[in-house]
């Protein structure tokens, strides 16, 4: 029996009003692979991150995890999944030891390793300064890395990042990237969006080209002039459509 | 659930918005209640002085027990009620709902367990509220032990108490549907001039919000007995709020 795929979406559509936000997105994530979208502001990224993980249903088509329906998956498909959408996970009355140990609980780690496992995060993600402060005084970026930790403090097999490198600094983008590379080589099925080509492309093992809500292309990750070929691939699409 | 309870109560220990109501409610109810007291004994004709006279009633003990009975009737609504605010509000002003999907504890589990926390934590302020009130009447000296029965007083104004903070737990779907604290902070306002009204008509027994209220203070000031049937509407009230806000939860998107 084969494994399911990690990650996939089958003709998976959106709509909001008349705005066709997702228009029938197919798409896979496999074990150990980093796939990467890009597009621009409103290009659809967020809205097919939410279908994938359930937080918004599919006007049609179909969002798996592990081959199982989102909409039907239960704690066992969860406990898998890492993510990081829009706002970390990082309430601000609580210490950055605190929203992991919350984090920890929440992702379902046995009581008696959830120390084990904060501590470690605390070390990977270079937050032992800060743990013991609430989470209301950090900066911008220690949020970021603190919700990449509660994401990551489960050992998820499958991850899902929109925007990971959000308010990072030179040195933070650089440790996300790590991240993505040692996940991968753990087995991890990765899905990770930006709008900066160049925090991606380094890293990913595929690269997909949203824009309107549809797929319009690829890149290749070791291709030169990535941004370029990124721009032709959207002002072709918008030129089909008569919108250029 | 469990695990979503220690989360919750985490939450709830470290909230300044609790820490803040829980401190205003214990001390607030008794030193108004006391004051209202010395005020109306203290006679005079001020616009307070008369204010004071007309809701005190009897004396003593039983003045101050009687007072502390039309406080808990509003202190244990509003205070608690914002924390119901807070507590199902902020997962949506802070941003944080988003961050409580794909989890293998579920959303309905998380709301769950926001329930039993605050339920359980409005007992305790109860209370203490009513702890901090005998404690004050004694230190205050407000009259002679004797002339009140007090423990069936203060068995009325537990349940009263803790009735009132539980319909409180209804904001919690306002805040759910309405996704953030303005709209159950408006929900509070809004039931509490309905009350008001209910109470005017006569039809207060009947109303949960109103109930809890009227039976503190029932016996005095020609305010009839609240019966079993509709005190029993507080909780069955509560509950139907709650499985709402559970389904709620389940099925929310993120928008």
């Amino acid at each position: 029996m084969t494994e399911p795929v990690p990650l996939e979406a089958r003709s998976l559509v959106r709509v909001y009003d008349d705005e066709r936000a997702v228009d029938g997105i197919d798409l896979q994530v496999r074990p150990g692979e980093i796939h990467a979208i890009v597009g621009l502001n409103g290009a659809g990224k967020t809205t097919l991150m939410r279908m994938q993980l359930g937080m918004v249903r599919p006007t049609s088509g179909t969002a798996l995890i592990a081959g199982v329906d989102v909409q039907a998956a239960g704690p066992e498909v969860w406990r898998q999944v890492g993510c990081l959408i829009e706002t970390p996970f990082a309430y601000p009355e609580l210490t950055v030891r605190e929203n992991l140990r919350a984090a920890a609980l929440l992702h379902g780690i046995d009581r008696d390793r959830i120390d084990t496992e904060v501590g470690r995060v605390i070390d990977e993600f270079g937050l032992g300064h800060w743990q013991r402060r609430r989470a209301r005084v950090l900066s911008l970026g220690n949020r970021q890395r603190l919700g990449l930790a509660s994401s990551l403090i489960h050992r998820p097999t499958i991850l899902v990042l929109d925007e990971p490198a959000n308010a990072l600094d030179p040195a933070g983008v650089v440790f996300i990237r790590d991240l993505l590379r040692s996940s991968a080589a753990a087995g991890t099925a990765v899905l990770v969006s930006s709008h900066h080509l160049d925090q991606l492309a380094r890293v990913a093992h595929r690269i997909t080209v949203l824009h309107r809500g549809q797929i319009v292309g690829a890149l290749d990750p070791d291709g030169i002039d990535l941004e370029r070929r990124f721009f032709e691939q959207v002002y072709q699409d918008d030129l089909e459509r008569g919108v250029a | 659930m469990i695990r979503a309870v220690t989360v919750e109560v985490l939450k709830v220990r470290r909230s300044m918005m609790v820490r803040i109501t829980t401190a205003l409610v214990v001390l607030l109810v008794p030193l108004l209640s006391l004051g209202f007291v010395k005020v109306a004994e203290a006679g005079g004709a001020g616009a307070v002085a008369l204010k004071a006279q007309a809701m005190v009633q009897g004396e003593g003990w039983d003045a101050y027990l009687g007072l502390l009975g039309q406080m808990v009737s509003i202190t244990m609504f509003i205070g608690p009620g914002m924390v119901v605010a807070w507590a199902f509000g902020r997962e949506h002003a802070d941003r944080t709902f988003p961050s409580l999907f794909a989890l293998p504890v579920s959303r309905g589990s998380i709301a769950a367990a926001k329930f039993l926390v605050l339920a359980c934590w409005g007992l305790v302020v109860t209370v203490l509220m009513l702890l901090a009130s005998v404690l004050v009447g004694l230190v205050a000296n407000v009259g002679p032990l004797g002339e009140v029965d007090l423990v069936p007083r203060l068995g009325r104004l537990a349940l009263a108490g803790s009735l009132t903070s539980m319909i409180s737990l209804t904001v919690g779907l306002v805040a759910s549907v309405g996704r953030g604290y303005l709209p159950p902070i408006g929900a509070l306002i809004l039931l509490t001039m309905i009350t008001q009204v209910a109470v005017m008509f006569g039809t207060g027994g009947w109303f949960p919000y109103a109930a809890p209220g009227l039976y503190a203070v029932a016996g005095t000031d020609g305010v009839a007995e609240v019966n079993a049937i509709q005190l029993l509407l507080v909780p069955v009230t509560t509950l139907a709020a709650a499985w709402l806000t559970v389904r709620w939860w389940d099925r929310a998107e993120v928008v």
